[in-house]
Parts: C-alpha cells; structure tokens; sequence
C-alpha cells in the first residue's frame, strides 16, 4: 500500500516537472479558431477563391485556424442579428452597408480605429465605415453597377452599346429579333427583395435623392416619376422575361442567352465564369443614365462577442497589410478594396469587362439612405410596391408615389 | 405455520399498495413526457411570443424590448394593409379548404372501387402530398416560368397566350391557390378514403334493397358515415392554410403589390425586414385567434352533430 502511494506520488510528480519544462499546459496550446461569417463564401465559384485568399492568414500565423461561416445572403441579416442578440455568433463578419450599420446601431460591433489608425493607405471606399466618428467597419470589397453586355450577340444583331434608356431599349429589342435572345436581365419584382438595390441605379442615373436638402424622406419627386417611367419603358417593352429571379436571369446570361443587363460587379463575376458564354464574350459600358448609379459596399467588421477580439484584430492588420490586400485582389475580380490594388494585367487580358466597373466604382454612389440607414429597405419597400402599381396596376408615378410617400411618413415620420 | 401465514398475508398487502401507487403515477409518468414538450417547445414560445406582442422589441437587439402595452395592436388596427393582409389570409384559406377538400374527396370516390392501375393512380396523386413544400414551389415556379413554363406552353397552344402566372395581380392569388390544392388534396384523399372505405357494405346494401338509387345512398348512407372526417380534415387544412409560408413566399414573396401577402408572410416581412419583433408578434396573435376561431367552428360543428345524434 505505501509502496503504491510513493508510486503515485513519484508519478504525479514526475508528470508535474516535465509539464512545468515544456513549458505551456497541452491544452492551451490548441489553435484559436476565429470564425467569419460571410454569405459569399456560398459563391459558387467566388467563394473558394476568396476563403483561400484568407487561409494564407494561417501561414502567417499557424497559431489560428480561420472557420467559415457560410450564410446565404438571403439569410445573413437575420443569422447574424440573431446570434449577436443572444451574445453569440462570429468573430468577424463581412455584411453588406445595410446590416453594417444595423449591427453598428444595436451596439454589436467594436471600434477599428486602432487597426486602421495602422493602414496608411485607406482609400474613400472605407469613407462609410466611421459611424458617430469611430470607426466600426474598413471595406471588404465596393460593387459598383454597370450596363454589362454580350458582345457576340451585339455583333451578330448587328448593335451598338446604348447611352440612352431609349437606346437600350431599341437595341435591347433589334438583337432579341436577330437573335432571339432575351433583350435585357433585370429583377423587375417585389418577390426579390433586392429589386431596391437594383433600381437604386435608375433612380440615382435620373437625379433621385430620397432625402432633400433637411434630410427629410421625399421620393414624391418628379426625379422619381422619371425614374419609374424609364423602368417603365423597359418593362413594357417586353424584354424582360418577366417572372424570372435574378439568378435564373444570370444563368441565362452565363449560356449566352441574354443581350444586355444591369448588373453589380460581383454578379457579373458571376456570369462571366463557369458558364458557356466565355468571359471574354461580355462587356460592360457606364450606365445609360445622365448620372452615376449606385453601388453595394461590404465591410468587415468585428463582434463585441468575438471570444478573441485580439486574434480578430491582428488577422485584420495582416488583410489590410500589402500583402493581405493583394491576396484579396486576386480572388475579388475587379471590386474596388479598401486600398488602391491596381486589377492585374492578368486579370483583364481574361475579363475584358473589368476596368470598366473600377472606372465607375470612383462616382458610383451609396444605396443605403443618409439618415435612414437602417430602415432604407423598409423605406423603399412602399416605393418598389409603387413601381410595381405602376407597372402592373396601371397606377400614375405621381399617385404611386404619393401612397408610398403617406406610407413611408405613417411609419418613419417626416423628420 | 403462523410466521408463514403471516408472511404470506403481509405479502399482497405490500404487493397491492405498490400496485395501487403505481396506478396512481403511471398516467402522471406518460403525460409527463409530452406535457413537458408542449411546455417547453410550445407554451413557453407561445407565451414569450404573447408577451413580446406588448413590447417594441427588436430584431437587432431582442432582449431589450420595452412593454408599451396595446401599441402595437393599436398601430396593428390603424394600418389599412392589416385588412388587406387579412382579407387575403381568409379568401386564400376558404378557398383552399373548399377546392382542396373537394378535389381531395373526388379522388377518394374516383379510386374508392377497385380497378386496373388503381394503385399506381393512387401513387400518382399522391406525389403531391409527398414532395415538400420548397421542392413543390421550386417546381411550380418552373411550370408557371413565363418564356419557358409548361404550362405556358399549354396556354398558348389553347390560344391563350403565354401568362405571367406569378406576376399579375389577377392570376397571383390563384396560382398560389393552385399548388397549394395540388399540395393538400392527396391528403384530403387519403384520409377520406379510409373513411369511405369504413363504411359498411351491408348497409349501402340494405339502403338499395329498400330502393335507394345512388344519390340517395350517397346522402343518408355515406355522408354521415365520413362526414366526421371532412370536418376534421377542413379544420386541419383551415389551420394549415393560416400557418402556410413556404409556397407563397417562394411563389410570390407575397406580392405583386400585396395581392398574395398572408399573416405569415407579412409577419415575416415584419420580423426580418423591417427588424420589428414586437410588431411581428403582434401578427402572429392575430393568426393564432384566426385558428382559434377555426377550432372553435369546428368545436360548434362537432357539438351540434353529437347533439343530432344522440336523439
């Protein structure tokens, strides 16, 4: 019995010493997991790509394993708002404007200044990320729009690239006859609730603000009227095939079906690979409106319940540092970043398309609303059913309108 | 012998309590297990949703709700798209009971008597029930596509055009109507075929004895017989058109303009776009008391028929 215990003793003694030579307990030196919540990682072919450009992170630091949180883009608003209010979810997350400032606004998200107080080159794209004067979100990626276009389909209908939305109708309709290709890809409906982030460019290219000057919400505005008469034209004109989603559409447009769309930088991506179109086939001109439209802009963001914000912050000084930024520059086509990573020569010898949306990327303007931030969704969900009055309930821009403006006052106010 | 008498006295006797304290907290044992279920997977969310309804609690920050008492209700009662939403809610479920029903209990007669194929008919109508409810919106988006969808092929063959099934305000409603019935009417089939097929032979046969002709026999014979399972399977599908969301929200995401958006759709909206939970409960009381009141009906309908019955 006594030699036992002298036994046990020598034994937890001598287990004790050589943790104490090896210095740190085994258990402490798991890796530190930081999970990021994206919905792009679901990108059919964009998604790898860009989760690889983070992974050399873990080359950098094989200390941290990164973890995806892939979330559809459907869905990410409500994943990450739920699990923030319950104290949980990622540690960093990389939202669109929108669920930035929403999750800014309930208080989830912790200041970057010190990150980028160490990024000398921060360029205008991160310009929204400072909220109340500190900054909450540095830019992932912008994804301007612009007119893209299928340049054998022109050729053969024999078409030029319209500067006008009566021009793009035309030669929307002279290459569906030649070809029979769909004239124009565009949400055109209240199912896809994106239809605002698209339509954004018809209002912004006829002047809208859907503030005025005191900040007050107005979209009873003759540019508006405008806009919806231009979309209007369009719809009418029957090119759109109407009742097909976006993605459908983009697919479409992959198989070289489609003649001309509107569509953000990142879409086109999209449609320019994997599909039969190759992505040499496609082309994209500015907007044909007499003013710039609108752009998506993503941040990245770190949680107020990230279980290592110092991890978190380190890995954000390594993506802003050159060499994280030319990683990303890679995997994100032709996306303006937070710092200036010129497009390779590579890039757009394989997609003609491209310096076109970084052109446009410099005037292109916000969606979200100035002093709505939050609620711009909802505010524009009376007017995009307006639009649809108009198109589909033979309701005048100006009545439409003045419902939208009666409801949008009940629910937000006029201030 | 009188230790053993005893023993064998003392033994039922202990035998008998254990018994009776087991009859006792048995049927407490059983209920216990769906009692807690229902507490927990149920009441609990139901009365959390209740009390929610009285907050303006927030998606963005959902533990920081504030009561305001009837707010919500009173903004819920002055917002003239409540109605609309409501009216739609209702049209969509009567309609939905009455085609689904009454489809549902055609197959059931048609596949009643036996025939050649009768089984792969009956697998055939069944394909409906079988296929879920995102699968079926995913497929009938296909069929009412408009460049493509097969049954635009049809309609235009029929002269009719190709029609923008989920796009107008006049067809919306009833394509959304469509699949829901394509959905629920193999159900209604099953179920009242098992009904009609309880119903005994000898006393349809005794019913033509006496001279019956067929209709008469459908009246007094069948229909009372499965009458208690049309009720039954109305209320079921009155409860399932108030909760449907899957197939209108994928069909039309409740629109155009409105025109296909229920309780639960606008309740959804409410919730996640517009990140007003309190608001969005509020919506979801109102549906409750809808399926309450359908409870209720078939409650009144059921107590009535016992009543007839009974004299």
């Amino acid at each position: 019995m006594t030699t036992r215990r002298r036994t046990l003793l020598a034994g937890t003694a001598a287990l004790a010493l050589s943790a104490l030579v090896q210095g740190t307990p085994a258990w402490s030196q798991a890796k530190i997991e930081l999970v990021i919540a994206n919905s792009q990682w679901l990108d059919a072919l964009r998604g790898a790509k860009l989760w690889a450009a983070l992974e050399k992170y873990e080359q950098v630091n094989p200390n941290v394993d990164l973890v995806q949180e892939a979330v559809p883009s459907s869905d990410i608003t409500t994943r990450l708002m739920t699990e923030m209010g319950a104290g949980l979810g990622p540690d960093i997350a990389i939202p669109q404007d929108a669920l930035f400032v929403a999750l800014a606004g309930a208080g989830f998200l912790l200041p970057l200044d010190d990150v980028a107080a160490g990024i000398p080159n921060l360029n205008a794209t991160n310009d929204a990320g400072v909220l109340d004067g500190v900054r909450l979100g540095i830019a992932w990626q912008r994804s301007p729009y612009a007119l893209i276009y299928n340049k054998k389909l022109l050729e053969q209908a024999g078409a030029s690239v319209p500067t006008t939305v009566d021009e793009l109708v035309a030669q929307a309709e002279k290459v569906s006859a030649a070809t029979g290709a769909i004239g124009f890809a565009a949400r055109h409906s209240t199912v896809e609730t994106g239809w605002f982030l698209d339509f954004s460019n018809w209002a912004y290219g006829n002047g809208v603000n859907w503030v005025d000057a005191e900040g007050k919400l107005n979209v009873n505005t003759p540019e508006v009227a405008a806009a919806i008469a231009d979309f209007a034209k369009m719809y009418h004109s029957g090119m759109i095939p109407i009742g097909d989603q976006m993605s459908t559409q983009r697919q479409r447009f992959k198989e070289g079906q489609v003649a001309f769309a509107i569509d953000a930088s990142g879409g086109t991506l999209n449609i320019a690979s994997g599909g039969a179109m190759p992505s040499t086939d496609l082309a994209a001109a500015p907007l044909p409106f007499p003013r710039p439209g609108a752009h998506q802009q993503i941040f990245v963001v770190l949680s107020k319940f990230s279980k290592h914000p110092e991890e978190a912050r380190d890995f954000l000084r390594w993506l802003y540092s050159a060499e994280g930024q030319q990683s990303l520059r890679e995997a994100s086509g032709p996306d303006p970043l937070a710092t200036d990573v010129p497009v390779s020569a590579e890039f757009i010898a394989a997609n003609p398309w491209a310096p076109a949306f970084v052109e446009i990327g410099k005037t292109s303007r916000a969606i979200l609303i100035p002093g709505h931030e939050v609620d711009t969704a909802a505010i524009l969900r009376p007017v995009m059913e307006g639009v649809e009055k108009v198109l589909l309930g033979g309701a005048t821009a100006e009545a439409a309108m003045a419902a939208a403006q009666a409801e949008i006052d009940s629910k937000f106010g006029r201030k | 012998m009188t230790g053993t008498a005893g023993h064998q006295t003392v033994t039922p006797g202990r035998g008998r309590r254990r018994t009776v304290h087991l009859e006792r907290w048995l049927p407490y044992a059983f209920v216990a297990l769906p009692f807690g279920y229902l507490v927990l997977f149920m009441f609990w969310p139901l009365t959390d949703q209740m009390l929610m309804s009285f907050a303006d609690t927030k998606l963005m920050n959902p533990n920081a709700g504030k009561f305001i008492g009837l707010d919500n209700y009173r903004r819920l009662v002055a917002d003239p798209q409540f109605y609309t939403t409501l009216r739609i809610t209702i049209v969509y479920t009567v309609l939905a009971v009455l085609f689904g029903v009454g489809l549902g209990v055609i197959a059931a007669f048609a596949i009643d008597r036996p025939f050649r194929g009768r089984a792969a008919v009956r697998a055939v109508l069944l394909f409906g029930w079988a296929v879920p409810g995102v699968a079926a919106a995913l497929i009938w988006l296909w069929i009412f596509n408009l460049p493509s969808g097969v049954l635009n092929d049809i309609t235009q063959a029929m002269g009719l055009g190709r029609l923008r099934w989920t796009n107008s305000l006049g067809l919306a409603l009833p394509s959304i109507l469509i699949v829901t019935v394509w959905q629920v009417s193999p159900f209604v089939m099953l179920v009242v075929l098992a009904a009609l097929q309880s119903v005994p032979e000898e006393v349809r046969e005794a019913a033509r004895i006496d001279g019956a002709d067929a209709l008469n026999v459908f009246r007094n014979v069948t229909l009372p017989h499965i009458l208690p399972t049309l009720q039954l399977v109305s209320l079921l599908i009155a409860v399932w058109s108030i909760r449907r969301f899957d197939v209108i929200y994928l069909l039309t995401g409740g629109g155009p303009i409105g025109s296909t958006s229920t309780l639960v759709v606008e309740l959804r909206q409410t919730a996640f776009e517009d990140f007003n939970l309190g608001m969005a409960s509020a919506y979801g009381a109102v549906g409750l008391v809808l399926a309450l009141l359908v409870a209720l009906v078939h409650f009144l309908f059921e107590r009535h028929r016992a009543r007839v019955m009974s004299r």
